[in-house]
C-alpha cells in the first residue's frame, strides 16, 4: 500500500489482483449480480485510488478498503432505491432483478447460505469468516463498536443455524455442505 | 448444530474460488495507472485532531476578544476550572471523532449522536452544578442574543474544520457533519462562556447549550445535502 501511495504501478496492480475477488465476492453476497458487482468494483476502485493519500502506513489495511467498498455499496443501494421508486410509479410490475435472492439451482453456495440473513449480518460474517477479518477490523469498516459487531454475528449465527438446520432436513442429510 | 460446525461450512464455503474477469482487473490497472502519481498521506492523527481542537479554541478566543471577556470576569476562580477544562475535553474528544469520520476504517470510539448528546449533558450538568441564579429575566431577548452569538462563531470554526480536513474522506458524510458541527458548536459556546455575563441557571442551560445541538443538526444537514447531491 505504500508503494501504491509512491505511484509504484506494479504494487497497484498486485493489489488490485490480490483484493479484487475478495471486494467482488463482498459485492456478491449483498445480492448484487455479477454486473453490478463489477461496476461497483471499479467505482470502488476510482475512489480507493481517489482517497489513497487517507490511508496511514501501520494502520490496518483491510478496513480502510472494506470500509470504501461498504460506501460505494450503500450509496449504490440508495441510488438504485430511488430510481426503483421513480420506475414503480410508472410501471408498477417492476421487476427488481438487482435485490433478488440468488440463485436456487445447484449446490448451496456462499450467497445461498447467507441469503437468510439481513444486510447488516451479511456484511459483518462476509468480512468476519470468508475475507478472515478480526472483530476490531470489521468494527473499523462498519464504523460500529466490538459489540456490536459481536452482537450481529451471534444473532446471525442463530438463523444461519436454523436455515442450515432445514438444509440438512430438505436434503436428507447430515454431512458437510459441498 | 455448534458454532465450529457453521464456522466450518461458511469456511468451506468460502473457499471456493471466486473469480473475477481479467479484462475487468486490466481496465481497472489501465485506469489507475493513468493518474498514479504519489501522494502525500495525510499527518498523523494526533497533529490534526489537534490543529481542529487549536483552530476552535482560536475562534472563541477571537470571537470573546472582539466582544469583550465580560463572562469569565463574572464567574468564581471555581466556574472557570470546571467550564473551560470541560469545554477542552469536549472540544478534544469532538476533534479526535472528527478526524476518525474523515479517515476510512477508523475506529469508533462513540457514535457521533452519542457524542453530541453526552457533550450536551456534560455541559448541562457543569452549569447546573455552578450556576443557583434561577431568575429569568429578558430571557428570551437576551437569550436569543446569545444563541445568535453561538452560531455565527460556530460558522468560522466549522469553515476552518473543513478546511482542515478537505483532504480527507467522509465515508459516511451525515455522520462527518454532525461530528464537524458538535465541534463547531463547541467553539460557539467556548465564546459564550468567555463573553456572556449573564449567569442566571436557565440562560446558560438553555440558551448557551443550544447552540450545540442545532450545530451539530446543521453540520448533519449539509452532510446529507452533500450525500443528496451525489445523487443522480
Amino acid at each position: 500500500m505504500a508503494r501504491y501511495q509512491q505511484g509504484d504501478f506494479t504494487a497497484a496492480t498486485a493489489l488490485i489482483h490480490r483484493l479484487s475477488p475478495q471486494l467482488h465476492r463482498f459485492f456478491v453476497v449483498q445480492f448484487a449480480s455479477r454486473g453490478d458487482a463489477d461496476d461497483l468494483l471499479q467505482e470502488t476502485w476510482l475512489r480507493i485510488h481517489e482517497a489513497r493519500h487517507t490511508y496511514r502506513a501501520g494502520e490496518p489495511v483491510l478496513p480502510w478498503f472494506y470500509a470504501i467498498a461498504r460506501h460505494i455499496r450503500v450509496d449504490h443501494y440508495r441510488k438504485a432505491s430511488r430510481t426503483l421508486a421513480r420506475e414503480e410509479r410508472l410501471e408498477e410490475k417492476h421487476e427488481a432483478a438487482a435485490t433478488s435472492p440468488a440463485r436456487s439451482d445447484g449446490p448451496p453456495d456462499l450467497e445461498g447460505i447467507l441469503a437468510s440473513l439481513p444486510e447488516s449480518q451479511r456484511e459483518v460474517i462476509e468480512m468476519l469468516k470468508v475475507a478472515g477479518m478480526s472483530l476490531e477490523e470489521v468494527a473499523r469498516a462498519t464504523s460500529s463498536s466490538i459489540g456490536s459487531v459481536k452482537q450481529k454475528a451471534h444473532r446471525a449465527y442463530e438463523k444461519l443455524r436454523e436455515r442450515l438446520r432445514g438444509m440438512e432436513r430438505s436434503e436428507g442429510r447430515t454431512g458437510e455442505l459441498p | 448444530m455448534r458454532d465450529e460446525e457453521i464456522d466450518k461450512i461458511l469456511k468451506q464455503a468460502g473457499q471456493v474460488a471466486h473469480n473475477v474477469d481479467p479484462a475487468l482487473l486490466d481496465r481497472v490497472a489501465k485506469s489507475v495507472g493513468s493518474s498514479l502519481d504519489p501522494v502525500r498521506p495525510l499527518p498523523p492523527r494526533w497533529v490534526l485532531a489537534s490543529g481542529l481542537a487549536l483552530v476552535c479554541a482560536a475562534v472563541a478566543l477571537a470571537g470573546a476578544a472582539r466582544a469583550g471577556f465580560f463572562g469569565i470576569q463574572a464567574q468564581s476562580p471555581l466556574d472557570r476550572a470546571l467550564i473551560f477544562p470541560t469545554l477542552g475535553i469536549l472540544m478534544w474528544l469532538a476533534a479526535t471523532a472528527a478526524v476518525g469520520e474523515a479517515i476510512p476504517g477508523s475506529r469508533r470510539r462513540a457514535a457521533p449522536s452519542t457524542l453530541l448528546a453526552a457533550a450536551s449533558l456534560a455541559l448541562l450538568a457543569v452549569f447546573a452544578v455552578l450556576f443557583q441564579d434561577y431568575r429569568t429575566e429578558r430571557f428570551v431577548s437576551q437569550g436569543i442574543v446569545c444563541l445568535a452569538a453561538g452560531l455565527l462563531h460556530a460558522i468560522p470554526a466549522a469553515l476552518a474544520s473543513w478546511l482542515l480536513l478537505r483532504r480527507g474522506f467522509a465515508v459516511n458524510p451525515v455522520a462527518a457533519g454532525l461530528v464537524l458541527g458538535t465541534l463547531a458548536g463547541l467553539a460557539g459556546v467556548g465564546m459564550l462562556e468567555l463573553h456572556c455575563r449573564n449567569l442566571e441557571t436557565l440562560h446558560v442551560m438553555l440558551w448557551h447549550t443550544a447552540v450545540l445541538p442545532v450545530c451539530a443538526a446543521t453540520g448533519a444537514l449539509v452532510g446529507w445535502a452533500v450525500t443528496r447531491r451525489s445523487a443522480p
